[in-house]
């Protein structure tokens, strides 16, 4: 089996919703990153140019309070430093002789100025710092004093740049997270959309393949679809051609062979009727002939059926009966017809009430074929029953390997939902690897040799499959339940609940 | 004089094979490849059965039935290519008594032959002449009269119509009534006895849909109203 997509563990449409998701988040990231970076860069900015001008403004009142270079230890800084004019937190240092005078030294003297920047200001080269200390952001700039002798630095706070582009963040951060969200939604939504089409697509495949092979999809007028849609309807078109080519093929062939055959039936009649005036050749001639003759005609009256199937134009005539009455009349018959002594028919009293919906000339054919079949393969069937399945086989899985046990249920159990009629033989059963393909057109016994030469075409079990299906019931072999060996072909039809039968007007066709 | 069968198929062959099949069972068989020269042949010569093939050339052999049974009540047997399909009731509407499907056993038609002939000569002599309501039959005339005009049954109405009459208001399964008017047993064709049943109302009933004398057993069969 080829497949044109490689397996995924997700589905097309949690691809599609994750990859537009993935798209809105990474887009959303990038936009924030970039409007954080511009945001914080322009503040910065601002706030460094403000501080530098007010700085240098500063050193000047600083240069021109402290004068040319003198010795002097002087008192009168701290006053200079509070006259400064200063924003809120700025820290004004002024660096002489060694000595540090701030505000308060404690709070900002030369621990936080960096050394990279002292050592600048010290080479005479006016400098500005932005750097982090104690998780908070500064920004100090620092002011050589030649004349003087002496640098003045003021260290900035940027603790509210800070705080404006933390929230920032978190609003920009919130915003990724609602616009990643957005587009999953919307990613959801768009797939949905976008994929209703496929849904159609796989619908209307199941539809086809169920048998429905009319199913079309509609043509909408979207450019983009109609060409899925165009030639998904090419396909099935072509599927439906052929199929009912072939089914029509075999049917015409089968009609067309009805004449001859008739010919030759008919013919072989007169032959037969003047038998004994015949050399003894010819007769075991005229036998052989009618003998395959008979094959013939019942081939294509088997192929006939199947591609009746095949087209869907079986109509079942369907007629409530006992089952007991049918299945006694199809073992009589088929045993007729055989030329057999009639096989014996066992049951319960529990049977006696119960009426199934068959075609009941349908239905003959199948305990025909199933007693056919047990002939052809496994020495002739032993006995039909008619049994009340046991109740814990009502679920539909338990069918070929379940084997259980049939129980009469004359213990006053409620009615049946389900009837098996089981043929049974003495063969060597049917191996469990088997037990599905018998069912199958032209497949026939096994490699083994143990099923006798095959002198049927394979069409019997097949024929018993789809008429079985189309009464609403099936068909499976198991082992015989009894400890004997042997094969049990198990017919389960539904039963008519007493009281709901249709009645004799109800007789209908069914497709 | 032995009895005549009119055999109408077109396919050359198996006519004759049928034919020579025929006469070996002893019957006289006419023969007629196309609806046309069977009407004519059925004109000319008496026919105690007709055997058609419903796939003919011109005149189709539903239109012959119909020709046939507008003059004869004789028994018509028709051969149909599918047992499924319209055909066979659209054929036992059309007036056939009987139908067979492609290919045939020669002996089965004329085991079937037999039955319609044996059935369509004897008549219970045990019965009476009955009366239901506006509905007259007499079994041994062959007679049956609606308010005291003759209503012309085929055969195989009559005898299912005798049939029904000889236990008033018992019910009678398909399966009996086959049995008993075409010598079926259990798998014959429960639409032989609905259409005839069907044919048999419109000529006794005076509405065929709400029939009085001859109803329905929901599940069961027909019966004869009493």
């Amino acid at each position: 089996m080829q497949s044109f997509y490689p397996i995924r563990r997700l589905g097309l449409r949690a691809r599609l919703t994750l990859s537009i998701a993935f798209g809105a988040a990474a887009l959303s990231a990038v936009l924030s990153v970039t409007a954080w970076g511009l945001t914080r860069e322009n503040l910065l900015k601002q706030r460094d140019d403000n501080a530098v001008t007010r700085v240098l403004s500063n050193a000047g009142t600083v240069a021109q309070s402290i004068g040319p270079r003198s010795d002097s230890k002087d008192t009168g800084f701290e006053k200079l430093i509070a006259s400064l004019p200063t924003p809120q937190g700025a820290q004004p240092v002024i660096y002489m002789s060694g000595q540090w005078y701030a505000k308060s030294p404690l709070e900002f003297g030369r621990d936080e100025i960096p050394e990279s920047l002292r050592r600048t200001v010290d080479g005479g080269q006016a400098a500005r710092m932005r750097y982090e200390r104690d998780g908070k952001l500064w920004l100090t700039v620092g002011v050589p004093l030649p004349v003087t002798g002496a640098s003045y630095y003021e260290g900035v706070p940027l603790d509210e740049v800070q705080r404006t582009l933390d929230g920032l963040a978190i609003s920009l951060l919130g915003a990724s997270a609602l616009s990643t969200l957005a587009g999953g939604l919307f990613g959801y939504w768009i797939s949905r959309r976008a994929l209703t089409p496929l849904a159609d697509v796989g619908e209307a495949a199941t539809a086809i393949a169920a048998g429905n092979l009319d199913t079309r999809l509609v043509v909408t007028g979207d450019p983009e679809l109609d060409v899925l849609t165009t030639s998904f309807n090419e396909m099935a078109q072509i599927l439906q051609d052929r199929i009912e080519r072939d089914a029509r093929f075999a049917s015409e062939v089968s009609h067309e062979l009805r004449s001859p055959l008739m010919t030759l039936a008919a013919s072989l009649e007169v032959i037969n009727n003047m038998r004994e005036e015949l050399p003894e050749r010819a007769q075991t001639a005229l036998d052989l002939m009618k003998t395959d003759v008979d094959r013939f005609q019942q081939l294509v009256e088997d192929l006939l059926e199947i591609s009746r199937f095949d087209v869907g134009a079986i109509k079942l005539h369907l007629e409530e009966v006992f089952v007991t009455d049918v299945v006694l009349a199809a073992v009589s018959m088929a045993s007729n017809a055989a030329g057999s002594t009639s096989m014996p028919v066992l049951y319960d009293e529990d049977v006696s009430e119960v009426v199934v919906r068959v075609d009941k000339r349908r239905f003959a054919r199948v305990i025909a074929n199933l007693l056919d079949n047990a002939q052809k393969y496994a020495g002739g069937a032993t006995a039909v029953r008619i049994e009340i399945p046991p109740v814990e086989t009502v679920d539909d899985e338990s069918s070929a390997d379940a084997a259980p046990v049939a129980t009469g249920s004359a213990d006053g159990s409620p009615e049946p939902d389900h009837v098996w009629v089981v043929v049974e033989d003495k063969g060597t059963g049917v191996p469990e690897a088997e037990r599905e393909r018998i069912f199958d057109r032209f497949s026939r016994g096994t490699e083994g040799g143990n099923r006798g030469v095959d002198t049927g075409v394979g069409l019997g079990l097949a024929l018993v499959d789809e008429h079985i299906r189309l009464h609403g019931g099936r068909v499976w072999v198991e082992d015989r339940t009894d400890g004997e060996a042997g094969a049990r072909f198990v017919v389960e039809l539904p039963v008519v609940p007493i009281g709901e039968e249709a009645g004799a007007d109800a007789l209908e066709d069914v497709a | 004089m032995g009895t005549r069968i009119l055999a109408v198929e077109d396919d050359e062959r198996i006519r004759t094979a049928v034919k020579m099949a025929l006469e070996d069972e002893g019957w006289i068989v006419e023969e007629a490849d196309n609806g046309e020269d069977a009407l004519d042949a059925f004109g000319r010569h008496p026919t105690d059965v007709v055997l058609i093939d419903i796939m003919l050339p011109g005149i189709d052999g539903f239109e012959v039935c119909r020709s046939i049974r507008r003059q004869s009540d004789v028994p018509i047997v028709m051969v149909t290519a599918r047992a499924d399909t319209h055909d066979v009731v659209a054929g036992l509407e059309a007036g056939a008594d009987d139908y067979l499907t492609k290919p045939f056993a020669p002996k089965e038609l004329s085991a079937r032959i037999r039955a319609l002939l044996r059935r369509a000569r004897t008549t219970d002599p045990a019965i009476t002449n009955l009366k239901f309501g506006d509905l007259e039959i007499h079994p041994e005339e062959g007679l049956v009269l609606r308010n005291g005009d003759e209503v012309h049954l085929t055969k195989t109405e009559f005898r299912l119509l005798v049939e029904l009459a000889s236990a008033p208001g018992r019910v009678f399964s398909r399966e009996v009534l086959l049995e008993r008017v075409w010598g079926y047993g259990y798998f014959g064709d429960g639409r032989l006895v609905d259409v005839h049943v069907r044919r048999l109302r419109t000529k006794v009933e005076v509405d065929p849909a709400n029939p009085r004398h001859v109803v329905t057993v929901r599940g069961l069969g027909y019966k004869l109203q009493p």
